[in-house]
């Protein structure tokens, strides 16, 4: 049995759909029309203890919503969700003193206080130990680099500061098990590679299972291993990070710089495009095409300047990934 | 179950509403406003005349310092659940691993707590030295008093809950709180002390909610009632307690699986 077993769970909510201009908000008064969306298609995933995950996917694919189920707050229409051996949406109150949540978009820090009085509360809600509580504060503190706000009313942060502080006010009671969704929204680089470091730490040293939800790749490159991608409320991918580069990403581009103008023969599987300065762009696939053949002929038969290989950046995969699902509808 | 995480809220919203100086000044000077725009209306009317069906002005005044009194301490937040399903943060709320009706109730005592003692208590110094207010018809009632009081309050709150709970479905229930609370205004003695209402209404609103969230503890303080009406009156506001949580509690069960979280 799996850490986190998800079973063929669908979620679908009544939204109202709305005339546009005024006339139309008349219509929908006496005729309100309204109409199910499906967020989430029967989904199924398992996740073992320890494992980081990283959850992605465009806007509106669902993320969210299987978070939000995940952590007790919404109940699916069908399907079954475990975690630890809770039912999170039938046990909710035993099983969220267990879990830890970070919404980006949401703080759940008390707006007028002192972050610290926001987490003196948190220690009260969850009933942390003394000692417990010190060890995680100052830990967690000196790791995020908070001391310097941490008696500032939360209404005084910067976006950067209240998420950290965020993050920490989710972790206080040392859960065995934290959802992070989107916790680097509108943070700056700085700022991204500090909560980066942050929850690769948690991960590696302390084995908390964690799910991470994220639009910006390079937090799931620098925390994950494993990676589930949804689209329109469909899983379309679960499996290692590696793999996904290895599946999708073939395509690789070739710049080389010649010293003279040159003409070419045409090569097969290959697109060539001509540049300024004497420069040609070459793309391939690289399981269709041998680069050690195709770089002894051009080397071997021409004057070149510089050369450069490069292969996509996972950002580019994805939106491969994304498109392709969207062609296919 | 542990209590301190609800007496943790309550702290909480304390400190919350200490936070902002100049409001709190400003909430006392409004609720003495209030107090003394009545007060002055039946001054009026009353003119010259020392009663009006035996009710005497100082019983009047009395009164209305008592029910707007409570009306200030009680002040239930009916926008606890709307807000946060309004703006999403209903999210967070349900990460939390406590009741969340024990939370609400909290709240809403440590905001009392706050009212009385920032609203109810300048307030009432200002009247006894201005307009004078009647002593307690004796010790004995004075107790019973704050009992019904804390009953009526039980009313109020509990009235305030399950309108609230529509909010799963509806959204925004401003209008829906309005209607509640014009109701709650007048028929409760708040605003038209419930001996110048009708007879025949009279008897109505004697087994309605609202009547017993103000009037009855007023009319208890000024010593109107006897013991057995007394008892009466408080098993009144405990049945109305009773039946209005049921009724709450139940759209609250059916509500939680209609949850919508907005705003991402």
């Amino acid at each position: 049995m799996s850490f986190i077993e998800v079973k063929n769970v669908s979620k679908t909510f009544k939204v109202s759909r709305r005339r546009a201009g005024a006339i139309g908000a008349a219509a929908n008064f006496f005729v309100p029309k309204f109409e199910k969306k499906e967020a989430v298609k029967n989904i199924s995933f398992n996740i073992e203890k320890g494992e980081a995950v990283g959850f992605i996917g465009p806007n509106g694919a669902g993320k969210s919503t299987t978070v939000k189920m995940l952590s007790g707050i919404l109940h699916p229409n069908s399907g079954e969700i475990k975690v630890g051996g809770y039912i999170p949406y039938k046990q909710r109150k035993a099983y969220v003193g267990k879990i830890g949540v970070v919404f980006g978009q949401k703080s759940q820090l008390q707006w007028d206080l002192p972050v610290i009085d926001s987490f003196e509360l948190l220690k009260a809600i969850y009933s942390v130990p003394d000692d417990v509580y010190r060890k995680n504060l100052e830990r967690f503190t000196e790791m995020l680099d908070m001391s310097g706000f941490i008696g500032q009313p939360v209404r005084q942060l910067s976006l950067g500061q209240r998420m950290r502080a965020d993050i920490v006010a989710a972790l206080l009671h040392s859960p065995e098990i934290v959802f992070f969704d989107e916790p680097t929204i509108g943070v700056d680089v700085v700022g991204k590679e500090t909560i980066r470091a942050f929850i690769r730490e948690l991960n590696r040293q302390d084995g908390v299972t964690m799910i991470f939800t994220t639009h910006d790749m390079r937090d799931i490159e620098k925390t994950c291993r494993r990676l589930i991608i949804i689209n329109e409320g469909e899983k379309i991918y679960d499996g290692a990070l590696s793999a996904l580069r290895e599946m999708y990403g073939t395509t690789r581009r070739l710049e080389v710089a010649f010293s003279e103008k040159v003409d070419l023969p045409g090569f097969e599987n290959v697109t060539v495009e001509n540049l300024e300065n004497n420069k040609k762009r070459f793309t391939f696939e690289n399981n269709k095409v041998q680069i050690n053949e195709l770089m002894n002929r051009i080397l071997g038969e021409y004057n070149v300047r510089d050369i450069n290989i490069s292969e996509p950046d996972i950002e580019t995969i994805i939106q491969k990934i994304y498109t392709k699902k969207e062609a296919e509808i | 179950m542990s209590l301190r995480p609800y007496l943790a809220y309550a702290k909480k919203i304390f400190l919350n509403r200490s936070a902002y100086r100049f409001d709190n000044v400003m909430g006392i000077i409004s609720t003495c406003l209030q107090f003394f725009i009545f007060w002055e209306i039946y001054k009026a009317l009353y003119g010259t005349s020392t009663d009006i069906d035996g009710i005497t002005m100082p019983m009047v005044t009395t009164n209305f310092i008592l029910s707007m009194g409570l009306g200030a301490i009680f002040s239930p937040d009916d926008y606890f659940l709307p807000s946060k399903i309004w703006d999403g943060s209903i999210a967070t709320e349900f990460l939390r691993p406590i009741s969340f009706k024990g939370r609400m109730i909290a709240e809403n005592v440590g905001n009392a707590l706050f009212n009385l003692l920032f609203r109810f208590l300048p307030c009432l110094i200002i009247a006894l030295f201005t307009v004078g207010v009647n002593a307690p018809a004796s010790p004995a009632m004075l107790a019973l008093f704050v009992l019904s009081a804390v009953l009526g309050f039980g009313v109020l709150w509990t009235i305030s809950f399950a309108v609230q709970m529509t909010a799963f479905w509806l959204i925004n229930i401003w209008s829906l709180i309005t209607i509640k609370n014009v109701l709650i205004n007048v028929l409760s003695g708040s605003m038209i002390p419930l001996w110048f209402m009708p007879r025949e209404l009279t008897a109505i609103l004697n087994f309605m909610p609202f009547s017993s969230v103000y009037f009855t503890p007023v009319q208890i303080y000024l010593g109107q009632l006897s013991f057995e009406e007394i008892m009466l009156k408080c098993g009144i506001q405990l049945a109305w307690i009773i039946v209005i949580y049921l009724l709450g509690d139940i759209l609250w069960r059916k509500g939680q699986k209609k949850l919508i979280v907005q705003g991402g």
